[in-house]
């Protein structure tokens, strides 16, 4: 049998993503940017791809819109009925385990590749990344979608053990505004959640205020940095 | 009877298309449907096209289907998918209504037609636009065929959604008003309605407020076939025939009673 | 119902088909721009392949008039371009006042005409009330989508007399694709082989509130003019004119070629 489970069904909903988690001392720092596609329309320009699976755990979800948004909901259930019956949170490990139970056995009909990040009173921050073909693996920092290629030289070269929160932040904010000018299925705002023992905060950057980088301006013919001739408008009929 | 759907042909239709027969599409419908938040509720808004690849089948059919009093959804997609899974998931929300004792609520509504969808993975044809009001506020969503849904103040679908998010896109605001928020899917759906040509005829609005649901069919008619200045009436006995057979109906009955008493039912 | 088309490279180039072909209608097109690779020598042909819905031919229309309605259908009964019977009735009676008219493949025609005469049946000893065409219109639909995913190629129409509650006769048509989508007209109805040239004719000929002599006329010309187009229909026609105290049945006089 030949599978290729890269290929989405015609027509489905694709979260052609960035996304990306980030363990540090006292918490994770999830993030996302909110574009959903259909072939080549934005379906959703603010789409949150951060979901609340319990208190203290978020996934970020890339892939199949339909997969992702099924696998997260019966996660969030299973986590419920988890904490029921043992009278305690679950922990991150074993939100990764639900996920990654999904992923695995349903390989063949699914493509969702899904980062999970939390923090549980057993081990602290995690962060588990659960890739298409249904793996598991704890990483201190993970990042997943269409639009993560880009961007592991930039991860593998800035991550340094031992940041704080603010560094953090910083860090997917950078990671995520560089995947997203480069990915054409990812962009629109960053939307990210730092979660702590304490609470889980959620940061906005909207998309005229993500950070900029070298954009090459000064290379088209005009290095001496004179200045280029005024152009003229269009002229416009009203 | 058993519920579900039935296959039995299945295997049949196969070995026709096998023998070179081209087995027919569903019918699809090219359509423009959306709907918009405002100050008191929702406005969803629709046009009256059903088409049979180019041929309009229906030039004014109804696509903001009942889902409970102040919950509708409009359908984009196969006709008969979008048709059926509105009037199931009205009846499973009834029935969860009357269990629960509560008002259903517009999530409810999403979560059922969500999980049946993405169950047949794509093959129920069903693009929806879900709008209404319940105790936790006003709620749009759009839920597309694999099981997707989306949660925003301002929504299209069909085939005419590019045109009509482009007039969501340059005016929507916040907080509109109802008359504000009734112009506006009305200049979306005319949008889809002359820009796209699988969505045509009227524009069908409904206005969901946490008091009451107003059903505006044919809201707007700005495509309505002039009169005709003559008749093509055939002069009686044009068309030639061969042989004629006339069943008489019975059109009253009278009951003679003969003789007797009546039978004592008392 | 919409026929499929496609594009095949055929050399040398031909023309019109004269003479009915086995099974397919060639016809050529000149394409602008014919591509480097469909160079001179071949030629585009677009070639009519036929679908399950057409290999039996046939076709069915329904109108509303005043205080009555219509339904009238062809009588060829085909395999492919070959005729095998002049006589294949496309209408059936449901109850006094309502018809049923099926177009499309003559096995589930079939099969179809014996499945609700069996739900009619079983309504009547159930429910001992009479049927009604809105209440009948929705056994079809659901006796359909229940085969969403192996249909019968079939597209129903109804024509028929609904009771008011004061009493009186409302005309009603409705028809539905193949899966049971409802299709509610005031107007005309129409599917079959011929259902685009009976969309055109009927759209110019069918006006509102005709008698029922008048929409015998009109139902029996758009019928005549629409199959003389079609070469999957025709062979003589039937139409049922139903009013409230008598259904009128007239067998047409059509081309026999």
């Amino acid at each position: 049998m030949n599978v290729d489970i890269q290929q989405l069904k015609s027509g489905e909903v694709n979260l052609g993503t960035s996304i990306m988690a980030v363990q540090f001392d006292g918490g994770v720092v999830v993030g996302a940017d909110s574009r959903t596609t259909t072939g080549s329309y934005i379906a959703n320009r603010v789409t949150d791809k951060l979901t609340h699976v319990h208190d203290r755990i978020y996934c970020c979800r890339s892939g199949s819109a339909a997969d992702t948004q099924t696998i997260a909901d019966i996660v969030h259930m299973s986590l419920q009925q988890y904490a029921q019956s043992f009278g305690e949170a679950p922990t991150v490990s074993v939100a990764a385990n639900y996920f990654q139970t999904l992923c695995y056995t349903n390989k063949d009909n699914l493509s969702a590749g899904i980062i999970v990040g939390g923090w549980d009173k057993d081990v602290g921050p995690s962060v588990y990344n659960i890739p298409l073909g249904g793996g598991l693996f704890r990483q201190p920092w993970a990042i997943g979608g269409s639009g993560s290629t880009y961007v592991y030289g930039y991860c593998d070269a800035t991550y340094r053990e031992g940041w704080g929160r603010d560094e953090t932040v910083e860090f997917v904010k950078n990671t995520l505004s560089l995947a997203m000018a480069r990915d054409g299925s990812s962009g629109g705002v960053i939307r990210m959640a730092v979660i702590t023992e304490d609470a889980v905060e959620r940061l906005f950057v909207p998309g005229n205020q993500l950070p900029t980088f070298w954009e090459g301006l000064e290379v088209l013919g005009n290095s001496s940095g004179a200045k280029q001739p005024a152009v003229e408008p269009m002229a416009v009929e009203v | 009877m058993s519920a579900g759907f039935d296959f039995s042909n299945h295997s049949r239709n196969t070995f026709l298309s096998e023998k070179g027969l081209k087995v027919p599409k569903a019918t699809s419908t090219g359509t423009t449907i959306v709907g918009c938040l405002f100050k008191d509720g929702i406005v969803l808004g629709a046009d009256t096209r059903a088409t049979e690849g180019p041929i309009v089948a229906d030039k004014n059919c109804e696509k903001i289907h009942f889902i409970s009093d102040s919950i509708r959804c409009c359908g984009a997609g196969t006709a008969a998918d979008t048709e059926f899974i509105t009037a199931l998931i009205s009846s499973n929300i009834e029935l969860h209504a009357l269990s629960t004792g509560r008002k259903p609520r517009v999530v409810t509504a999403m979560t059922m037609l969500k999980q049946r969808l993405f169950q047949y993975q794509g093959h129920i044809g069903a693009a929806l636009v879900l709008g209404g009001v319940d105790p936790s506020g006003a709620h749009l969503f759009t839920i597309h065929p694999h099981g997707s849904t989306d949660k925003l103040p301002y929504v299209t679908m069909g085939s005419g959604s590019l045109a009509a998010m482009a007039v969501f896109e340059s005016s929507w605001k916040p907080d509109l008003s109802r008359e504000d928020a009734l112009k506006l899917v009305t200049a979306a759906v005319s949008a889809g309605i002359f820009n796209d040509l699988g969505s045509g005829s009227n524009v069908d609005a409904c206005v969901i407020t946490a008091t009451e649901t107003e059903m505006l069919r044919g809201y707007v008619k700005p495509n309505e076939r002039t009169q005709k200045e003559r008749t093509y009436g055939f002069r009686r006995g044009t068309t030639a025939w061969t042989a004629e057979k006339i069943r008489n109906l019975v059109v009253s009955e009278e009951i003679t009673p003969i003789g007797g008493e009546e039978m004592d039912t008392s | 119902m919409s026929q499929i088309w496609k594009y095949v490279r055929v050399t040398p180039s031909g023309g019109r088909v004269r003479g009915v072909p086995a099974r397919s209608s060639t016809t050529s097109i000149s394409l602008p721009g014919t591509p480097d690779h469909l160079s001179s020598q071949s030629t585009l042909i677009l070639r009519f392949v036929m679908s399950i819905m057409e290999h039996n031919g046939g076709s069915v229309v329904a109108m509303a008039g005043k205080n009555c309605v219509a339904i009238a259908c062809d009588l060829r009964l085909g395999a492919g371009a070959q005729t095998i019977a002049t006589n294949f009735e496309k209408i059936f009676p449901v109850t006094d006042r309502m018809y049923l008219g099926l177009a499309g493949l003559a096995s589930d025609v079939v099969t179809l005409r014996e499945k609700f005469r069996y739900l009619t049946n079983m309504f009547l000893i159930k429910e001992s009330r009479p049927l009604e065409p809105s209440t009948f219109a929705h056994l079809v639909s659901s006796t359909l989508y229940e085969r969403r995913f192996g249909p019968y190629f079939c597209e129903p129409v109804l024509a028929g007399l609904e009771r008011t509650p004061s009493g009186s006769y409302k005309p009603y048509i409705v028809g539905t694709d193949l899966i049971g989508c409802l299709n509610f007209a005031k107007d005309f109805i129409v599917t079959g082989t011929a259902s685009d040239k009976l969309f055109g004719v009927a759209e110019g000929l069918w006006e509102p509130d005709l008698e029922p002599e008048d929409l015998f006329e009109t139902i029996s010309q758009t019928l005549m003019n629409a199959v003389d187009r079609d070469a999957y229909s025709g062979w003589g026609a039937v139409v049922h004119v139903i009013t409230p105290d008598k259904v009128i049945t007239r067998t047409l006089k059509g081309r026999m070629d």
